[in-house]
């Protein structure tokens, strides 16, 4: 092949000096100054019957689809398809992905749940439509086209300037060079052109090879990851972002010259203790761990009966949120989550707590349980201050006393009018 | 640039003065007529709740036909804005539209009073007893009040309706002097405009329609409510054109290419309804907090969930591919089928905004009431002799528009 910029330097009007191999035509060409000459240049020459030819214009002519005689174009259904496989991709993709391959309840939602992936099926349907668009319209053009046999003449290129041109194909079933030629010179054009170009060659060796080689480098990075992906390695692993990966910053058990000892961590200062660790005194076991001497204790600590019903209160509140929707909220074990695990198939064991084995624990063990968990039931030490475990423990022998009711419990005037309705049933 | 054959409008038939007097005339008349025999029909069978139920559907027609005005006001502060050439054969008659503002602002009277009364319907935060049980509409009272959802009103149609009478004005005054610089005042005016617009629609839709539930809110709403009302002005558009030239007017003026652009505007705003409709939904389905999914709720249960699926289909899926492809909007009859279809599930979505919302307490049920025909007809036939009335004495077309000849030899490529 040749270099297109060196041909048209050598255009025929440059004169002629030694052009060693053949030329075949490729084409007749023929020059328009205004865009309505070319427009009717068109009409005549569809109307020929010519089917290998085209127009070129500086800017897109209104109009030059139909005096052209092109066909509407099937874009618009590429564009379907590829959007209509990227919402089935789309689609697929997220019940395979949340139902087979990786199954997880989000939200107590289905494991398939459609409004969650619309988004995704949206944005997949706008991409693969793009995609459809874009490089469809590329494929159909015959886009990226580098090379054109036009570009061999000198006058040919104002074209991306003032001037418009038809260049008819030798190649067309119709194409007779006098009988064109006549038709061409009988439009609005400037004199009419031919257009050689030197026979098909074959590219040149040093561009077979460097091609050759460039290939083989392009499939370097896959191999790499094939090889990667396949192996193991005792290597630390690479930080490519080494700002993000490596901070200064003070971490956990780790050495830091920034202090005489070397060490990171900051022991309190002497004589003190953090807010955080008044547990660790010792001076309130009673309080902090439900214990007393070593015993699980049976009443409340001290500091907590100033104000029972408030301490009630705040408990029937805490309770709502940390166990009821295991626990319910009578306690009964039969919270929605329960529930759900029911529906699920994978049943959680809820303890009630109106089973004798509850009733019968004591109130600084029951403490002890919502602090650090027991059995499946998770610890809820860090998310419940030490005083709202209280308040939950005291909370949770109201709910059991209120299942073992006697007649002793009610008031005066309640036993009164429960007499008075007892006989009023007989 | 184009190579159409050029129309004279001087050969056209550009004017209904002999045709809209009477249809106004006509429309006005069955309105009242259909509004009264509905309201004594409403009274004399429906007794104690005639009240309550004759203001829920006046509401809901009432909305609907407001939307549409609205519309016709986007339309013509979008076409301003955005120096749109291809529009103008089809401007006037969204300026006509947007010009049934006044007899709008009259027709809020109704809902203005029951507000002002302290009545509990449609809206409930305006009765005293039902805030005094109420802490969270207590806690909006500094917005839900009487006085403050009067002056509201009264500053959303101040607005509304100076700028639908401005462009209307300005218009009809170049007719007769083709002064080209009121083109340029109206495209000046036109971006503040449309931020007022925009403005003034939101709050309106969260006072009119989202407060029916005064614990609910919703951000989105008031983009949902104008979504809704530029599918119904293109909607109207195309009916009106389709009319117009059944009648012989505009024939050679209004063409396919006009339909077809029409007809995408119509298709696009069809799915951003949908895209907002889906993007409030999802939210308020992915959070599941009772506070927001309570409006979802009572539209899901008792019968409007067909309805929600309805919209579902009715507004979207079949508008969707029924309209996607170039051929069914560049023919005449197939896009006037479909704008009647999209008319009608528009008020199917504005029905659907404002009927469960209105029953407090009990589940709602979703049964069409007489009263909701009624006020549809009636209010119908009000906004009908007001754009039909107002056609006449002017030309159907910007006649001296700068822009004219663009538009009349506009082609789609």
């Amino acid at each position: 092949m040749s270099d297109p910029v060196a041909a048209t330097v050598a255009a025929p009007h440059e004169g002629t000096e030694a052009t060693p191999e053949p030329r075949e035509l490729f084409g007749l060409l023929v020059e328009f100054k205004h865009e309505d000459d070319l427009l009717a240049a068109c009409r005549r020459v569809r109307d020929a019957g010519f089917s290998k030819w085209d127009a070129h214009s500086p800017y897109p002519v209104h109009g030059i689809d139909a005096a052209i005689g092109i066909r509407p174009t099937i874009l618009p259904w590429i564009v379907f398809a590829g959007g209509f496989a990227g919402m089935l991709g789309g689609l697929l993709l997220q019940w395979w992905t949340n139902t087979v391959d990786y199954a997880w309840v989000v939200s107590g939602k289905p494991y398939f749940s459609l409004p969650a992936n619309i988004p995704i099926i949206f944005e997949m349907t706008i991409l693969f439509a793009a995609f459809g668009a874009v490089f469809g319209m590329l494929a159909l053009n015959g886009l990226p086209k580098l090379y054109h046999a036009a570009f061999h003449s000198r006058r040919f290129r104002r074209v991306t300037d003032d001037r418009f041109f038809i260049c008819i194909e030798a190649a067309d079933p119709r194409f007779r060079e006098a009988e064109t030629r006549a038709l061409l010179e009988s439009l609005a054009g400037d004199a009419v052109e031919r257009i050689e170009e030197r026979g098909h060659t074959d590219p040149p060796k040093l561009i077979m090879h460097v091609g050759l080689v460039a290939a083989c480098l392009a499939l370097l990075p896959l191999a790499l990851a094939a090889r990667a992906w396949y192996s193991k390695s005792t290597l630390p692993r690479i930080h490519p972002i080494l700002n993000m990966d490596q901070q200064e910053k003070f971490k956990a058990q780790r050495a830091h010259p920034l202090f005489a000892d070397g060490r990171a961590m900051r022991p309190p200062v002497e004589g003190t203790v953090a807010r955080a660790d008044l547990h660790l005194l010792g001076e309130d076991d009673h309080y902090y761990y439900g214990k007393i001497d070593g015993e699980w204790a049976t009443t409340l600590p001290q500091r907590l009966r100033a104000d029972v019903p408030g301490l009630l209160e705040r408990g029937r509140e805490r309770f709502a949120i940390f166990c009821a929707p295991c626990h319910g909220m009578d306690g009964s074990g039969n919270g929605p989550v329960r529930l759900r695990s029911d529906e699920l198939g994978m049943p959680l064991v809820v303890k009630a707590m109106h089973e004798d084995a509850v009733r019968e624990r004591q109130l600084g063990h029951l403490f002890n349980i919502i602090s650090n968990g027991i059995n499946t039931m998770p610890p809820y030490g860090d998310q419940v201050p030490v005083r709202d475990r209280w308040a939950i423990v005291s909370y949770v022998r109201a709910l059991q006393r209120s299942q073992l009711a006697t007649t002793a419990d009610l008031s005066e005037e309640q036993r009164a009018e429960r007499q008075r309705r007892r006989s009023g049933n007989d | 640039m184009t190579h159409a054959p050029v129309i004279d409008i001087k050969n056209e038939r550009r004017h209904v003065d002999d045709l809209t007097p009477a249809l106004a005339r006509r429309a006005g008349f069955t309105g009242v007529l259909v509004l009264v025999v509905g309201a004594i029909l409403g009274y004399v069978f429906g007794a104690d709740h005639f009240a309550e139920q004759f203001l829920r559907s006046y509401l809901a027609s009432y909305c609907f036909f407001l939307s549409l005005a609205l519309g016709g006001l986007f339309f013509v502060l979008l076409q301003h804005l955005t120096y749109a050439g291809w529009s103008v054969v089809v401007r006037r008659l969204a300026e006509v539209v947007a010009c049934a503002m006044p007899l709008m602002a009259i027709l809020a009277l109704p809902i203005v009073m029951a507000v002002l009364l302290g009545w509990k319907y449609p809206f409930s935060w305006a009765n005293a007893d039902v805030v005094a049980h109420d802490a969270l509409i207590q806690k909006k009272q500094a917005y839900l009040n009487a006085p403050f959802f009067l002056l509201r009103t009264i500053i959303y149609f101040a607005v509304w309706i100076r700028l639908a009478s401005y462009f209307h004005a300005k218009s009809v005054e170049q007719d007769t002097t083709g002064d080209v610089e009121l083109t340029r005042r109206m495209a000046k005016v036109s971006a503040p405009g449309m931020l007022l617009f925009a403005v003034t629609i939101t709050l309106f839709s969260f006072d009119y329609i989202m407060s029916l539930d005064p614990h609910w809110f919703s951000t989105i709403f008031g983009v949902y409510f104008f979504a809704g009302s530029a599918v119904g002005i293109f909607a109207v558009l195309i009916i009106m054109a389709y009319l117009l030239q059944r009648e012989g007017r505009l024939e050679n003026v209004i063409t396919t290419e006009h339909y077809h652009d029409v007809g995408k505007f119509m298709f696009a705003f069809i799915v951003f309804w949908a895209y907002i409709a889906f993007s409030q939904y999802m939210l308020i389905w992915y959070a599941n907090i009772p506070e927001e999914t309570e409006w979802y709720h009572v539209r899901q249960t008792g019968g409007w969930e067909r309805v929600s699926l309805a919209l579902l289909f009715g507004h979207f899926f079949i508008p969707f591919l029924a309209l996607i492809s170039r051929h069914p909007k560049r023919r005449k009859n197939w896009l006037v089928a479909g704008a009647v279809w999209i008319l009608l599930m528009h008020w199917i979505d504005i029905y659907w905004l404002t009927i469960p919302a209105a029953h407090d307490g009990a589940e709602p049920h979703a049964s069409l009431h007489l009263l909701d025909a009624t006020c549809l007809i009636g209010l119908g036939g009000l906004f009908v002799w007001s754009v039909a009335g107002r056609l006449a004495h002017q030309s159907l077309i910007p006649e001296r528009d700068p822009r004219l000849a663009e538009s009349l030899a506009f082609e789609n490529q």
